[in-house]
């Protein structure tokens, strides 16, 4: 039973009860070829879903996240990354991407639901 | 209503949702109370009496130390071809095992009936429903009426688990991370993260497909190249060891702490159930369970990897009375008798009873239209009457 009769939430009221649910998303057209690159460095990659072009495809899935890190407690933006894409696109030659790979989690499934 | 004499007590009353119920929930951070069907459902709650409740910790309590021996068994005995685990997989589950590495929940899932409980699965890796369990039923009960109780002490269980927890850690922050795209996903992340927050843990947030890896350092990063050291994970250790990363997990220099550990594999797998029966073949709470029908007339068989009742077949008389599609079942099948949850003028709940640490810790309620409890049940808050 319960012990407490105060439950006090410090972190997700704030974090959470602004967020909505996933719009869907809209259509970019069956078949439409793309080619994307996560740095200026690196080739483009054309983009692949299932061969079902990017109909399908959520526009999230396809982001590019920004990529940085800390020196000397400095916040330096490296680029930009994307799961959508190979490893070689995403990093090419820049140094501070350095030889960290991205998006090997993740593609699993929607939600864990159990 | 059931005509059951064990059955007096727990029952199921219909009520009238509170004015605007959507924004209260909101309030406090629930916002995938419907999709395209109703999730939240406070039209009516499940009433308990003490002794039910009682009898239900005890439950808990009892098939989580069952549960313990169980994986001991598998380990001493290598019955791992039996949960499918990848070959590479097994000397780090057993050293997660053997070095105790944190854990800190699960769920089971039970059938309360004529006044028997039986339990039909348990979700050790990846349990969810935890944050409405945990918060949504209470504060509809604080408004519902505020002199009732509930089976509910989770969130202070879970805050002072993990304050156990902490010396335990390694040094460094705690990570949490799970799939970007799903809010119920993050919601339950993100709950679990403030239960360590409160118990002084420094955490992260970090989404499970932003996660690095160096190859040169052999570790794993969040986005702002901070190695991982601890990382809580709403994400099967299943789809893990499957994924390009997986492997990295194996020969991983660092010795991250990953919560749920891997062990917790054997566990959230249905091949548990036959190895926990032949165990225990006279535990009141179990249900005889198979890897073949064992001739068994009235069967549920289900995948040992399946989620959200996905390719369930419930047989009945050697006939198929219901059954489910799905993407599971190639890894093989496991065969329970069947038991079937009671019926509640057409609503059938499953208790979902949590484990906190080594305590049970409160009960949720999901309750669907049919016997197989899919991802269009609805929760349903419960009460001690």
């Amino acid at each position: 039973m319960k012990k407490s009769k105060t439950i006090q939430l410090i972190l997700i009221t704030a974090a959470l009860a602004s967020c909505q649910e996933k719009k869907k998303e809209p259509e970019w057209g069956g078949g439409n070829k793309t080619y994307v690159r996560g740095d200026s460095t690196a080739p483009y990659a054309r983009t692949h879903h299932g061969g079902m072009g990017l109909a399908t495809a959520a526009l999230w899935f396809y982001a590019f996240r920004p990529y940085g890190n800390y020196n000397n407690g400095t916040y330096s933006r490296a680029g930009y990354y994307s799961r959508a894409i190979p490893t070689g696109s995403n990093i090419g030659t820049n140094g501070y991407k350095g030889n960290v790979t991205r998006g090997g989690f993740g593609r699993g499934g929607y939600s864990v639901g159990s | 209503m059931i005509n059951d004499k064990f059955l007096l007590l727990m029952d199921r009353i219909k009520t009238s949702p509170r004015n605007n119920w959507q924004a209260s929930v909101e309030k406090l951070g629930f916002g995938f109370h419907t999709t395209d069907v109703p999730y939240w459902d406070e039209t009516a709650y499940y009433s308990f009496s003490l002794a039910e409740v009682e009898q239900i910790e005890k439950a808990t309590n009892t098939l989580w130390e069952l549960s313990l021996k169980a994986v001991q068994h598998v380990i001493d005995n290598k019955l791992y071809s039996k949960f499918h685990i990848p070959e590479n997989y097994i000397p780090y589950i057993e050293k997660t095992w053997n070095e105790e590495h944190p854990s800190i929940y699960g769920r089971f899932d039970f059938c309360f009936k004529n006044g028997k409980i039986k339990m039909l699965e348990f979700n050790g890796d990846t349990p969810t429903s935890l944050y409405e369990a945990a918060i949504v039923q209470w504060f509809w009960l604080q408004d519902f009426d505020k002199n009732k109780d509930q089976l509910n002490s989770i969130h202070e269980k879970l805050i002072a688990y993990w304050k156990y927890l902490k010396v335990y850690l390694q040094p460094g922050k705690l990570h949490f991370t799970c799939l970007k795209e799903t809010l119920e996903d993050l919601t339950n992340t993100e709950y679990m993260r403030d239960c360590a927050i409160q118990a002084g843990i420094e955490t992260k947030l970090v989404f499970i497909d932003d996660i690095g890896w160096d190859e040169d350092s052999k570790q794993f990063l969040d986005l702002e190249d901070e190695p991982i050291k601890n990382i809580f994970k709403l994400y099967p250790w299943e789809w893990l060891a499957g994924e390009q990363f997986g492997t990295n997990i194996l020969e991983h220099t660092n010795k991250v702490f990953w919560i749920e550990p891997s062990w917790k594999m054997l566990l959230s797998n249905k091949a548990i159930l036959p190895i926990l029966w032949e165990l225990n073949p006279t535990c009141e709470y179990l249900l005889p369970s198979y890897f073949d029908d064992n001739g068994m007339k009235d069967y549920v068989k289900k995948p040992i990897l399946s989620r959200e009742g996905a390719n369930i077949e419930m047989v009945k008389h050697y006939g198929t009375i219901q059954q489910t599609t799905g993407e599971y079942g190639q890894e093989g099948f496991v065969y329970q008798q069947l038991f079937e949850l009671p019926d509640f003028d057409d609503n059938y709940p499953v208790i979902g009873s949590w484990i906190i640490g080594q305590e049970a810790a409160g009960i949720g309620i999901r309750e669907a239209n049919n016997l197989i409890t899919d991802n269009k049940s609805r929760f349903v808050p419960h009460l001690i009457s």
